[in-house]
């Protein structure tokens, strides 16, 4: 996104517009490969699988020609949105948090995954203390962990945490149970 | 005459204290798994059903009822102030209701919602008590041929949500095609693109499509611009409920809404999305404050898909009752429910189970009553939410939808789909596109598909299907005029006023 | 800050409260071994109903202490079966819920993973199929419906559930003693079953097959005909013939049974097979079955095994045939 450029309004080819445009068209390219691996049994040739995939097809090549048009014109971001700069470090702390909690949600269980994601994000946000950041992730992860998954049993990705406080419960409820 | 009768049978029914409790605990679950992304009322009565071994028939019923409206309203909760849609039925009210949010008549917008729903929920109640064998008549002549002119005709909405630049809209529309079509196809059972993944054989839920590009496409951009200082929240401007001047624009909007959502979520292929849509539509087109639409909220545009989807649930329940058709997911589970005592649902149910379908239908008359009376005290609660810093608001927003689509689901397929729609949504921010044409294309794409290819398979091939039958041929004749007629008129006045010069940049 | 933390606690309260009113948290610990049952679909559907019916006769029984359950949905079982196979391996106290719908989805989804790797313990349940014709219609009789569709297959469209599944499978069975070319017919597939007895109801189409469940309270409301199950023998009071008594050499079961995992000991297979036989021979799972309208065809251990494979070469024949394998 370079938002540096263009004081003057003459129509100039606008680069991230171009490149949104291109962007489409090889959207269009992948829908068309994709259309063509769907196997067409001969019995459903009136109006088989394929028709509508090719008719998007077809209206996804034209709306991406006209926005490569309308970007060798000088492109459409809105002036507001070209003026203001964008953040890359909160945006890339941000980014980092859903990676994180992608990568870790399957090994550490959902309520560790979500803690680091909450952490990054607030980071990212501009807040300056991770610990209290922390706590308040857990307490959250922890609420909704409880209340849906437990209320309705739901497995919700049950990792370390999940796991000792269950079996802290557990052993608390088998103790009174006797 | 004897419906009267049988009513106060069902109220009598329904107003013992363990029922009334039940009502209660069924609504309070109902707003909490609501505001969840991806957990459904059919999903939680689902896993709720094995409390029908330990119950009374009319209790579970009742329990489930007031899961089924509850869902509904925590729902629209979420869309208004998080911009998080916890259900595919509350989609269109995050696009007036959370720009009203952010700047400062959330408190409105949620009010006009609750009471919306209540009105709404009350008169489809009543149109389940009172005209259910009468509308079920029309509504089990709609085939495929009426329903793919329905689609036609729902496609005119999406004019109401292209924003400044048709191409770009139309750009966004056709992705939501594509979306759609992830999956197998229904009628032939070959995958289409899903590269060869198993888990996308199902399709992508327009839920995770709609918090990806809402919820996770907000949270980047507003990281992307820290600094603009900018669209920053108002947490709450003048009153915290409806002015004498919101009331005034909102009922008729609620009237509205119910009358177009209750018959169309009887039809067996309705659906709950379809009237909001379609709500939205006429809304902004009957407007007197077009220019709010879109940019600080317009109340009419939250009022009426809100009452629309509240009927419609209550239209559901129509083929249900009278016929024994299970016609969306949270019905089929009902359904089940029956099952699970003994009671075969039909079109006999009605007479054979008297004291159970009135006593639902009562019990959905209190379940709506404790909605708006549980509801309009805490909105006051709910509007602080926007006091959150803007850190904590944003982080807890994602573990929300985290817990919407990988805890029911989980599959990190999910994960990544929501993340990519995030980071497409925030290019569509950035670039002007705009996001609800790719929900409307994502939903009504597939269902006119379907039903066209439906309709042409069963006339073998023949196309005059479509306008030989006269209520198809009058939904098609609707939205050619809907669509076609604002666009000329609008050009004629255009060539009047200016000359044909194009703008550069205007694209 | 303090509106914050008024607003975590009110949650944290709520939730509390929706528990405590439920109290019926089927998940919480339980410190005796428990039976662990694999759903490959979502809550709700057959299997999770077989499931959570196997859960409480099994506990009403006296014969396990609980279960816990796990869905897996997807594409007709195929996304959660690979899951089953490898990291359920060798667990000799869980179960797999499956039937005839992951067979068809196994093969028109050319699927990595099939039923041969894992481990038949028996089959429970089945429904057999239904014929049905509008009330209005022309056809009385199996007889009429066959001729009509050897007269011209196109103009006698039939309405069931998805392409592939098992409505499919039976008109294509149907079609095929017939001699009618599976290419020429007009099958139109509905995603629930309450879609596909709308357009019966509406007389859209010429005729719908379905489980006979779905359709059992038309017919006695005399809404929808009635012309043939798919059962092996007449049931009783179903006052209709079987497709073969009424010259169509047909039969058919969705069926419904239990897998363990690949690689458990023959111990815990022998054990598991005699806990599964002692439930479907229970009174509670009679009344179970009455009640949904399932069918008990209890075929344990070997037996079953055999059954599994000559069906999935059966299957795999017909959906050749529909234009899907």
């Amino acid at each position: 996104m370079s938002t540096s450029e263009q004081q003057a309004s003459a129509p100039r080819l606008a680069l991230p517009e171009l490149l949104i445009g291109i962007g489409l068209l090889i959207c269009a390219g992948a829908v068309a490969w994709q259309t063509l691996a769907i196997p067409v049994s001969p019995l459903y040739s009136k109006v088989g699988p394929t028709v509508f995939p090719y008719i998007t097809m077809a209206g996804m090549i034209v709306l991406s020609l006209l926005l490569i048009l309308a970007a060798i014109r000088g492109g459409w971001q809105p002036q507001e949105e070209k003026e203001t700069p964008t953040d890359w470090k909160a945006m890339g702390f941000v980014a980092a948090g859903l990676v994180a909690n992608l990568l870790l949600i399957q090994p550490l269980g959902f309520t560790a995954a979500s803690v680091i994601m909450f952490v990054l994000v607030c980071f990212g946000f501009g807040s300056r203390h991770p610990p209290r950041d922390a706590l308040l992730g857990l307490v959250l992860a922890l609420a909704a962990y409880f209340g849906f998954a437990k209320a309705l049993g739901v497995n919700i990705g049950a990792g370390l945490i999940e796991n000792q406080l269950n079996a802290l419960l557990g052993a608390a409820f088998s103790g009174k149970g006797g | 005459m004897d419906t009267l009768g049988h009513l106060a049978h069902g109220f009598a029914v329904a107003f013992t204290p363990t029922n009334l409790l039940w009502c209660l605990v069924g609504t309070t679950l109902g707003t909490a798994i609501g505001v969840l992304p991806g957990l459904g009322p059919a999903l939680t009565i689902a896993l709720l059903l094995p409390i029908t071994y330990q119950v009374v028939p009319e209790a579970s019923f009742i329990l489930f009822a007031g899961i089924y409206y509850g869902a509904m309203y925590g729902g629209s909760t979420t869309s208004i102030l998080l911009n998080t849609p916890g259900e595919s039925a509350t989609i269109v009210t995050a696009l007036e209701g959370n720009r009203m949010a952010r700047s400062g008549r959330g408190g409105a917008a949620l009010a006009t919602s609750a009471i919306g729903s209540f009105v709404a929920g009350t008169l489809g109640t009543m149109g389940v008590a009172f005209l259910a064998p009468t509308v079920v008549k029309y509504a089990i002549k709609f085939g495929p041929a009426e329903y793919f002119s329905l689609m036609v005709l729902a496609f005119i909405t999406v004019s109401a949500v292209l924003g400044s630049s048709s191409v770009r809209g139309l750009t966004s529309l056709f992705a939501g095609f594509v979306i759609g079509m992830i999956g197998v196809d229904l009628q032939t059972g070959q995958p289409r693109f899903t590269f060869g993944t198993a888990e996308l054989l199902d399709g992508v839920d327009v839920i995770i499509v709609a918090v990806g590009l809402f919820a996770v496409g907000e949270t980047l951009y507003m990281a992307s611009r820290r600094y603009a200082g900018k669209d920053e929240i108002v947490p709450l401007k003048g009153s915290l409920y409806m002015t004498a001047a919101e009331w005034a624009r909102s009922w008729k909007p609620w009237l509205r809404g119910a009358a177009i959502g209750f018959p169309i979520g009887a039809l067996p292929a309705g659906g709950a999305e379809i009237p909001t849509f379609l709500s939205y539509a006429v809304e902004k087109k009957l407007s007197k404050h077009k220019e709010e639409f879109g940019t600080v909220g317009a109340i009419e545009g939250v009022a009426g898909p809100e009452a629309a989807n509240n009927a419609s649930a209550a239209g559901v329940l129509v083929p249900m009752l009278t016929l024994g058709l299970p016609t969306s997911a949270t019905a089929a589970i009902m359904l089940s429910a029956f099952q699970s005592y003994g009671i075969n649902p039909g079109p006999l149910l009605l007479t054979t189970q008297a004291n159970l379908v009135w006593g639902l239908i009562a019990s959905l008359f209190i379940a709506n009553i404790i909605l708006v009376v549980l509801n309009l005290p805490l909105i006051g609660l709910w509007v602080r939410l926007l006091k959150i810093p803007a850190p904590q608001l944003y982080a807890g927003i994602l573990v929300f939808a985290t817990v919407g689509t990988y805890g029911i689901s989980q599959s990190p397929i999910d994960l990544v789909i929501l993340y990519l729609l995030g980071a497409a949504g925030f290019l569509m921010r950035r670039f002007d596109f705009p996001t609800a044409p790719v929900i409307i294309g994502m939903i009504l794409g597939p269902l006119a598909e379907t039903q066209f290819r439906r309709a042409m398979t069963i006339a073998n091939g023949d196309w005059t299907v479509f306008y030989r039958h006269p209520l198809s041929l009058t939904l098609l004749a609707l939205a050619f005029l809907g669509l076609v007629g604002p666009h000329i008129w609008a050009w004629i006045q255009q060539r009047r006023r200016r000359g044909p010069e194009h703008v550069p940049g205007d694209a | 800050m303090l509106n914050r933390r008024n607003f975590l606690a009110g949650t944290a309260a709520a939730g509390a409260a929706a528990i405590a009113a439920l109290h019926l948290t089927p998940a919480f610990a339980q410190d005796t071994p428990q039976l662990q049952i694999f759903v490959p679909a979502a809550p709700g559907g057959g299997w999770d109903q077989t499931a959570r019916a196997i859960d409480q006769v099994l506990r009403s029984e006296k014969l396990i202490s609980g279960s816990q359950i796990t869905n897996v949905g997807g594409a007709g079982g195929t996304v959660g079966l690979p899951q089953f196979v490898n990291q359920w391996k060798g667990k000799g106290n869980s179960l797999m819920v499956a039937g005839m719908v992951m067979v068809g989805a196994i093969i028109a989804n050319k699927a990595a993973n099939n039923l041969t790797e894992v481990t038949p313990i028996a089959r429970l349940t089945g429904e057999f199929e239904a014929l049905v014709v509008p009330a209005e219609s022309p056809f009385k009789t199996a007889t009429d419906f066959v001729a009509a569709l050897k007269a011209d297959p196109s103009k006698v469209p039939v309405a069931g559930g998805s392409a592939g599944g098992s409505d499919h499978i039976l008109f294509g069975l149907i079609a095929k003693t017939a001699g009618v070319p599976a290419a020429n017919l007009s099958y139109v597939p509905f995603a629930g079953g309450g879609e596909a007895l709308s357009a019966l109801l509406g007389n859209q189409v010429a005729a719908g097959i379905s489980g006979y469940g779905e359709f059992s309270e038309q017919v006695k409301a005399g809404a929808l005909r009635l012309l043939a199950i798919s059962a092996d023998k007449r049931q009783e009071g179903i006052d209709a013939p079987t497709l073969k008594e009424a010259g169509i050499d047909v039969e058919l079961f969705n069926w419904r049974g239990v897998f363990a995992p690949p690689g458990i000991s023959d111990d815990d297979k022998a054990a598991m097979i005699k806990l599964v036989e002692t439930m479907a021979k229970s009174d509670a799972w009679a009344t179970e079955c009455k009640n949904r309208n399932w069918t008990p065809i209890l075929l344990t251990g070997d037996d079953y095994a055999k059954f599994v494979t000559e069906d999935t070469a059966r299957i795999g024949a017909i959906l050749k045939d529909l234009g899907l394998a």
